[in-house]
Protein backbone atom coordinates (compact mmCIF):
# COMPACT_ATOMS: atom_id res chain seq x y z
CA UNK A 1 0.00 0.00 0.00
CA UNK A 2 1.77 3.10 -0.84
CA UNK A 3 1.39 6.51 0.47
CA UNK A 4 -0.57 7.71 -2.20
CA UNK A 5 -2.93 4.99 -1.98
CA UNK A 6 -3.61 5.94 2.01
CA UNK A 7 -4.67 9.36 1.23
CA UNK A 8 -6.60 8.48 -1.40
CA UNK A 9 -10.57 8.14 -2.09
CA UNK A 10 -12.18 4.86 -2.18
CA UNK A 11 -12.20 3.66 -5.33
CA UNK A 12 -15.53 2.87 -6.82
CA UNK A 13 -16.50 -0.66 -7.31
CA UNK A 14 -18.69 -2.31 -9.66
CA UNK A 15 -21.69 -2.38 -7.23
CA UNK A 16 -22.44 1.04 -7.61
CA UNK A 17 -24.22 1.17 -4.65
CA UNK A 18 -21.61 0.28 -1.64
CA UNK A 19 -18.37 2.22 -1.96
CA UNK A 20 -16.65 -0.92 -0.60
CA UNK A 21 -17.77 -4.26 -1.33
CA UNK A 22 -16.35 -5.37 2.55
CA UNK A 23 -18.89 -2.67 3.44
CA UNK A 24 -22.02 -5.19 3.21
CA UNK A 25 -20.88 -6.53 6.64
CA UNK A 26 -21.42 -3.50 8.33
CA UNK A 27 -24.87 -3.48 6.99
CA UNK A 28 -25.77 -6.93 8.26
CA UNK A 29 -24.20 -5.62 11.58
CA UNK A 30 -26.44 -3.63 11.99
CA UNK A 31 -29.60 -5.04 10.72
CA UNK A 32 -28.95 -8.26 13.23
CA UNK A 33 -28.56 -5.66 15.80
CA UNK A 34 -32.04 -3.90 14.73
CA UNK A 35 -33.34 -7.28 14.41
CA UNK A 36 -32.42 -8.41 18.20
CA UNK A 37 -34.13 -5.47 19.71
CA UNK A 38 -37.37 -6.83 17.82
CA UNK A 39 -36.81 -10.20 19.22
CA UNK A 40 -36.67 -8.81 22.47
CA UNK A 41 -39.45 -6.00 22.29
CA UNK A 42 -41.46 -8.66 21.04
CA UNK A 43 -40.94 -11.53 23.98
CA UNK A 44 -41.08 -9.09 26.80
CA UNK A 45 -44.91 -8.07 25.08
CA UNK A 46 -45.87 -12.02 24.86
CA UNK A 47 -44.26 -13.40 28.00
CA UNK A 48 -45.37 -16.62 27.83
CA UNK A 49 -43.04 -17.45 24.87
CA UNK A 50 -40.67 -16.53 26.92
CA UNK A 51 -40.89 -18.47 29.96
CA UNK A 52 -41.66 -15.22 31.82
CA UNK A 53 -43.94 -16.06 34.70
CA UNK A 54 -43.71 -13.44 37.40
CA UNK A 55 -41.60 -10.64 38.42
CA UNK A 56 -38.25 -12.27 38.88
CA UNK A 57 -38.39 -13.91 35.97
CA UNK A 58 -39.37 -10.72 33.87
CA UNK A 59 -35.85 -9.16 35.63
CA UNK A 60 -34.15 -12.19 34.39
CA UNK A 61 -34.93 -11.57 30.87
CA UNK A 62 -34.61 -8.25 31.16
CA UNK A 63 -31.03 -7.97 32.32
CA UNK A 64 -30.15 -10.59 29.73
CA UNK A 65 -31.19 -9.01 27.03
CA UNK A 66 -30.39 -5.43 28.40
CA UNK A 67 -26.93 -6.66 28.72
CA UNK A 68 -26.68 -8.25 25.55
CA UNK A 69 -28.55 -5.35 23.14
CA UNK A 70 -26.22 -3.06 25.30
CA UNK A 71 -22.94 -4.98 23.70
CA UNK A 72 -24.03 -5.39 20.71
CA UNK A 73 -25.15 -1.44 20.32
CA UNK A 74 -22.16 -0.48 21.34
CA UNK A 75 -20.50 -1.93 18.66
CA UNK A 76 -22.69 -0.97 16.36
CA UNK A 77 -22.36 2.35 17.03
CA UNK A 78 -18.52 2.82 18.42
CA UNK A 79 -17.03 0.32 16.31
CA UNK A 80 -19.75 0.09 13.09
CA UNK A 81 -20.54 3.69 12.66
CA UNK A 82 -17.77 4.92 13.47
CA UNK A 83 -15.65 3.41 10.24
CA UNK A 84 -19.21 5.34 8.58
CA UNK A 85 -18.26 8.42 9.97
CA UNK A 86 -14.88 8.03 8.37
CA UNK A 87 -15.39 6.15 4.89
CA UNK A 88 -19.05 6.74 3.97
CA UNK A 89 -20.40 3.05 2.73
CA UNK A 90 -22.59 4.30 0.61
CA UNK A 91 -21.71 6.27 -2.45
CA UNK A 92 -24.36 8.30 -2.34
CA UNK A 93 -24.31 10.93 0.02
CA UNK A 94 -28.07 11.39 0.16
CA UNK A 95 -28.31 7.28 1.34
CA UNK A 96 -25.42 7.87 3.83
CA UNK A 97 -27.01 10.74 5.68
CA UNK A 98 -29.69 8.61 6.15
CA UNK A 99 -28.60 5.17 6.68
CA UNK A 100 -26.38 7.27 9.41
CA UNK A 101 -29.75 8.33 11.44
CA UNK A 102 -31.01 5.11 11.29
CA UNK A 103 -27.95 3.85 12.54
CA UNK A 104 -26.84 5.32 15.57
CA UNK A 105 -30.15 6.11 16.82
CA UNK A 106 -30.28 2.06 18.20
CA UNK A 107 -27.53 3.34 20.37
CA UNK A 108 -28.96 7.23 22.07
CA UNK A 109 -27.20 9.23 19.55
CA UNK A 110 -27.96 10.99 16.72
CA UNK A 111 -25.61 10.96 13.98
CA UNK A 112 -24.23 14.19 13.70
CA UNK A 113 -23.37 14.60 17.34
CA UNK A 114 -21.43 11.26 17.09
CA UNK A 115 -19.10 12.13 14.26
CA UNK A 116 -18.92 15.61 15.15
CA UNK A 117 -17.60 14.55 18.79
CA UNK A 118 -15.26 11.68 17.16
CA UNK A 119 -13.84 13.34 13.95
CA UNK A 120 -13.86 16.69 14.91
CA UNK A 121 -12.88 16.49 18.40
CA UNK A 122 -11.05 13.18 19.16
CA UNK A 123 -8.93 12.55 15.82
CA UNK A 124 -8.15 16.38 15.21
CA UNK A 125 -6.93 17.36 18.88
CA UNK A 126 -5.93 13.56 20.24
CA UNK A 127 -4.79 13.40 23.71
CA UNK A 128 -4.32 17.37 23.42
CA UNK A 129 -6.55 20.07 26.26
CA UNK A 130 -9.45 19.84 23.44
CA UNK A 131 -9.85 16.76 23.11
CA UNK A 132 -12.91 16.38 25.78
CA UNK A 133 -14.02 13.11 24.76
CA UNK A 134 -11.47 11.47 26.37
CA UNK A 135 -10.77 11.14 30.04
CA UNK A 136 -9.80 14.18 32.06
CA UNK A 137 -6.25 14.33 32.78
CA UNK A 138 -4.49 14.09 35.91
CA UNK A 139 -1.28 16.65 36.03
CA UNK A 140 1.42 14.48 35.59
CA UNK A 141 -0.44 13.13 32.33
CA UNK A 142 -1.98 10.16 33.66
CA UNK A 143 -6.40 9.61 32.87
CA UNK A 144 -8.57 10.26 35.29
CA UNK A 145 -10.12 6.87 37.16
CA UNK A 146 -12.04 4.82 35.30
CA UNK A 147 -14.69 4.46 36.94
CA UNK A 148 -15.43 8.10 37.25
CA UNK A 149 -14.77 8.38 33.48
CA UNK A 150 -17.11 5.65 32.57
CA UNK A 151 -20.45 6.77 34.65
CA UNK A 152 -19.72 10.63 34.09
CA UNK A 153 -19.05 11.46 30.62
CA UNK A 154 -22.00 9.55 28.68
CA UNK A 155 -24.95 11.67 28.80
CA UNK A 156 -23.57 14.04 31.47
CA UNK A 157 -20.62 15.72 30.27
CA UNK A 158 -21.22 15.12 26.42
CA UNK A 159 -24.25 16.83 26.81
CA UNK A 160 -22.63 20.33 28.20
CA UNK A 161 -19.64 19.78 25.46
CA UNK A 162 -21.77 19.63 22.76
CA UNK A 163 -24.56 22.56 23.80
CA UNK A 164 -21.57 24.74 23.66
CA UNK A 165 -19.76 23.79 20.77
CA UNK A 166 -23.03 23.39 18.72
CA UNK A 167 -24.08 26.46 19.41
CA UNK A 168 -21.57 28.82 18.72
CA UNK A 169 -22.69 29.12 15.35
CA UNK A 170 -25.60 29.94 13.53
CA UNK A 171 -25.18 27.36 10.77
CA UNK A 172 -24.20 24.39 13.40
CA UNK A 173 -26.91 25.19 15.79
CA UNK A 174 -29.50 24.61 12.97
CA UNK A 175 -27.90 21.36 11.63
CA UNK A 176 -28.18 20.07 15.04
CA UNK A 177 -31.57 20.72 15.70
CA UNK A 178 -32.98 19.02 12.86
CA UNK A 179 -30.57 16.21 13.41
CA UNK A 180 -31.75 16.26 17.10
CA UNK A 181 -35.28 16.45 15.86
CA UNK A 182 -35.02 13.03 13.69
CA UNK A 183 -33.10 11.27 15.65
CA UNK A 184 -36.22 12.28 18.79
CA UNK A 185 -38.50 11.31 16.62
CA UNK A 186 -36.56 7.86 15.77
CA UNK A 187 -35.59 6.91 19.07
CA UNK A 188 -39.28 7.42 20.75
CA UNK A 189 -40.59 4.74 18.61
CA UNK A 190 -40.42 2.15 21.88
CA UNK A 191 -41.99 4.42 24.11
CA UNK A 192 -45.00 4.53 21.81
CA UNK A 193 -45.19 0.94 21.71
CA UNK A 194 -44.87 0.49 25.50
CA UNK A 195 -42.87 2.74 27.76
CA UNK A 196 -41.58 0.43 30.47
CA UNK A 197 -40.64 -1.83 28.02
CA UNK A 198 -38.46 1.21 26.28
CA UNK A 199 -37.15 2.21 29.70
CA UNK A 200 -35.90 -1.65 30.18
CA UNK A 201 -34.92 -2.72 26.68
CA UNK A 202 -34.48 0.52 24.70
CA UNK A 203 -33.06 3.46 26.97
CA UNK A 204 -31.05 0.71 29.51
CA UNK A 205 -29.60 -0.66 27.12
CA UNK A 206 -27.98 2.36 25.40
CA UNK A 207 -26.45 3.34 28.76
CA UNK A 208 -24.52 -0.08 28.81
CA UNK A 209 -23.76 0.73 25.30
CA UNK A 210 -22.34 3.79 25.92
CA UNK A 211 -21.12 4.05 29.77
CA UNK A 212 -19.48 -0.11 29.57
CA UNK A 213 -18.79 -0.70 25.86
CA UNK A 214 -17.88 2.95 24.21
CA UNK A 215 -16.30 4.56 27.19
CA UNK A 216 -14.47 1.73 28.28
CA UNK A 217 -13.04 1.34 24.65
CA UNK A 218 -12.25 4.96 24.53
CA UNK A 219 -10.25 5.14 27.50
CA UNK A 220 -8.20 1.59 26.90
CA UNK A 221 -7.12 2.92 23.48
CA UNK A 222 -5.66 5.86 24.74
CA UNK A 223 -5.03 5.37 28.73
CA UNK A 224 -1.04 5.54 28.87
CA UNK A 225 0.02 7.61 25.48
CA UNK A 226 1.27 10.88 24.81
CA UNK A 227 0.06 12.95 22.09
CA UNK A 228 1.81 13.15 19.44
CA UNK A 229 4.85 15.07 19.01
CA UNK A 230 8.24 14.90 16.66
CA UNK A 231 10.21 13.38 19.25
CA UNK A 232 7.31 10.72 20.37
CA UNK A 233 5.08 10.05 16.99
CA UNK A 234 4.21 6.47 17.26
CA UNK A 235 3.10 6.21 20.71
CA UNK A 236 -0.76 7.83 21.07
CA UNK A 237 -2.52 4.81 20.86
CA UNK A 238 -2.33 1.44 21.58
CA UNK A 239 -2.88 -1.48 19.62
CA UNK A 240 -4.78 -4.79 20.32
CA UNK A 241 -3.74 -7.63 18.74
CA UNK A 242 -5.86 -10.54 19.47
CA UNK A 243 -7.26 -12.02 16.43
CA UNK A 244 -10.33 -12.78 17.67
CA UNK A 245 -10.78 -9.47 18.96
CA UNK A 246 -10.35 -7.86 15.41
CA UNK A 247 -12.24 -10.33 13.61
CA UNK A 248 -15.46 -9.35 15.32
CA UNK A 249 -14.45 -6.14 16.14
CA UNK A 250 -14.19 -4.64 12.45
CA UNK A 251 -10.44 -4.18 13.14
CA UNK A 252 -10.83 -1.70 15.78
CA UNK A 253 -7.74 -3.59 17.36
CA UNK A 254 -5.17 -2.01 15.63
CA UNK A 255 -6.43 1.42 16.48
CA UNK A 256 -2.39 3.66 16.02
CA UNK A 257 -2.64 2.53 12.22
CA UNK A 258 -6.45 4.03 12.14
CA UNK A 259 -5.70 7.26 13.80
CA UNK A 260 -2.17 7.85 11.50
CA UNK A 261 -4.65 6.67 8.41
CA UNK A 262 -7.97 7.29 9.54
CA UNK A 263 -9.40 7.06 5.27
CA UNK A 264 -7.92 3.87 5.24
CA UNK A 265 -10.83 1.22 4.92
CA UNK A 266 -11.32 -1.07 8.59
CA UNK A 267 -10.47 -4.46 6.52
CA UNK A 268 -7.24 -2.98 5.12
CA UNK A 269 -6.28 -2.22 8.91
CA UNK A 270 -3.64 -5.60 9.39
CA UNK A 271 -2.35 -4.90 5.97
CA UNK A 272 -1.30 -1.91 7.01
CA UNK A 273 -0.36 -3.07 10.74
CA UNK A 274 2.02 -5.21 8.95
CA UNK A 275 3.63 -2.37 7.23
CA UNK A 276 4.18 -0.60 10.22
CA UNK A 277 4.88 -2.91 12.35
CA UNK A 278 8.46 -2.02 12.75
CA UNK A 279 7.97 1.85 12.80
CA UNK A 280 5.95 0.58 15.95
CA UNK A 281 8.31 -1.88 17.07
CA UNK A 282 11.66 1.13 17.18
CA UNK A 283 8.80 3.94 17.81
CA UNK A 284 8.02 2.04 21.30
CA UNK A 285 3.85 2.01 20.52
CA UNK A 286 2.46 0.02 22.91
CA UNK A 287 0.89 -3.10 21.89
CA UNK A 288 -0.65 -5.76 23.62
CA UNK A 289 -1.85 -9.30 22.92
CA UNK A 290 -5.54 -9.52 24.21
CA UNK A 291 -8.75 -6.75 22.80
CA UNK A 292 -10.33 -3.96 24.64
CA UNK A 293 -11.94 -5.99 27.04
CA UNK A 294 -9.75 -7.61 28.77
CA UNK A 295 -7.94 -4.31 29.13
CA UNK A 296 -11.04 -2.63 29.81
CA UNK A 297 -10.90 -5.47 33.15
CA UNK A 298 -7.03 -4.58 33.92
CA UNK A 299 -7.60 -1.13 33.69
CA UNK A 300 -10.83 -1.10 36.36
CA UNK A 301 -8.48 -2.98 38.84
CA UNK A 302 -5.83 -1.64 41.36
CA UNK A 303 -2.57 -1.31 40.64
CA UNK A 304 -0.97 -4.38 39.95
CA UNK A 305 -3.70 -5.51 37.29
CA UNK A 306 -3.30 -1.77 35.60
CA UNK A 307 0.59 -2.70 35.65
CA UNK A 308 -0.64 -5.73 33.43
CA UNK A 309 -1.84 -3.64 30.90
CA UNK A 310 1.50 -1.44 30.63
CA UNK A 311 2.87 -5.09 29.41
CA UNK A 312 4.51 -5.30 25.79
CA UNK A 313 3.47 -7.68 23.18
CA UNK A 314 6.57 -10.01 23.45
CA UNK A 315 6.26 -10.03 19.54
CA UNK A 316 6.75 -6.61 19.86
CA UNK A 317 9.42 -5.56 22.35
CA UNK A 318 12.65 -4.17 19.96
CA UNK A 319 15.07 -6.93 19.68
CA UNK A 320 18.80 -5.28 21.04
CA UNK B 1 -12.94 -27.16 -6.97
CA UNK B 2 -10.63 -26.41 -3.98
CA UNK B 3 -9.50 -23.47 -4.63
CA UNK B 4 -13.32 -22.76 -4.65
CA UNK B 5 -14.33 -24.54 -1.23
CA UNK B 6 -11.12 -22.45 0.35
CA UNK B 7 -13.24 -19.20 -0.84
CA UNK B 8 -16.28 -19.53 -0.27
CA UNK B 9 -15.23 -21.18 3.70
CA UNK B 10 -12.84 -18.28 3.85
CA UNK B 11 -15.71 -15.86 2.97
CA UNK B 12 -18.38 -17.65 5.34
CA UNK B 13 -16.37 -17.22 8.17
CA UNK B 14 -15.76 -13.26 7.47
CA UNK B 15 -19.35 -12.79 7.16
CA UNK B 16 -20.03 -14.87 10.70
CA UNK B 17 -16.94 -13.68 12.02
CA UNK B 18 -17.78 -10.29 11.77
CA UNK B 19 -21.57 -10.96 13.04
CA UNK B 20 -20.31 -13.27 15.84
CA UNK B 21 -22.14 -11.22 18.33
CA UNK B 22 -25.45 -9.44 17.44
CA UNK B 23 -25.82 -12.90 15.97
CA UNK B 24 -24.97 -14.07 19.54
CA UNK B 25 -27.49 -11.93 21.16
CA UNK B 26 -29.89 -13.31 19.05
CA UNK B 27 -29.64 -16.83 20.10
CA UNK B 28 -29.19 -15.55 23.84
CA UNK B 29 -32.61 -13.59 23.89
CA UNK B 30 -34.77 -15.54 21.53
CA UNK B 31 -33.47 -18.48 23.28
CA UNK B 32 -35.44 -17.56 25.99
CA UNK B 33 -38.29 -19.36 24.37
CA UNK B 34 -36.09 -22.63 24.61
CA UNK B 35 -34.56 -22.65 27.78
CA UNK B 36 -36.03 -19.52 29.90
CA UNK B 37 -34.91 -16.48 31.27
CA UNK B 38 -32.57 -17.82 33.56
CA UNK B 39 -30.48 -19.87 31.38
CA UNK B 40 -30.11 -16.27 29.37
CA UNK B 41 -29.05 -14.69 32.05
CA UNK B 42 -26.53 -16.86 33.27
CA UNK B 43 -25.18 -17.55 29.40
CA UNK B 44 -24.91 -13.59 29.54
CA UNK B 45 -23.15 -13.25 32.63
CA UNK B 46 -20.60 -15.88 31.79
CA UNK B 47 -20.20 -14.65 28.39
CA UNK B 48 -19.71 -11.24 29.50
CA UNK B 49 -17.14 -12.71 32.15
CA UNK B 50 -15.25 -14.87 29.91
CA UNK B 51 -15.00 -11.44 27.53
CA UNK B 52 -13.21 -9.27 30.04
CA UNK B 53 -10.81 -12.16 31.51
CA UNK B 54 -10.04 -13.49 27.30
CA UNK B 55 -10.94 -10.79 24.97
Amino acid sequence: MSSAALAAPAPPNRSRILAHPQDLHCIAFHAICLLAYACAFWLYLHPRFAGITGPWSRAAFVAAAAVMLGWISGIDVGVNFHNHSHRPIFTSHFVNRWFGRFWTFSGGWPSFFWEYCHVTIHHANLLTADDWTLPKQNPDGSFENFQRYLFTHWPWRLMVHLWRDLTARQSLRRRSSRELAIFLALWSIPFWINPVMAIWLWVLPHWIANAFIMNSGMYVQHAGCVVKTPAKPVTHSTVFVSNFFNLTMFNIGFHHEHHEHPRVHWSELPELHWRLKQAMIDGGTHVVPYGNYHAAFLLAGDDARQKRFAEQDSNYTPHL
Amino acid sequence: MRRLMHTFLSKTRLAFGRSFFPLFAIAIIAGAALWGPWVSLLVTVLAFGAALRLL
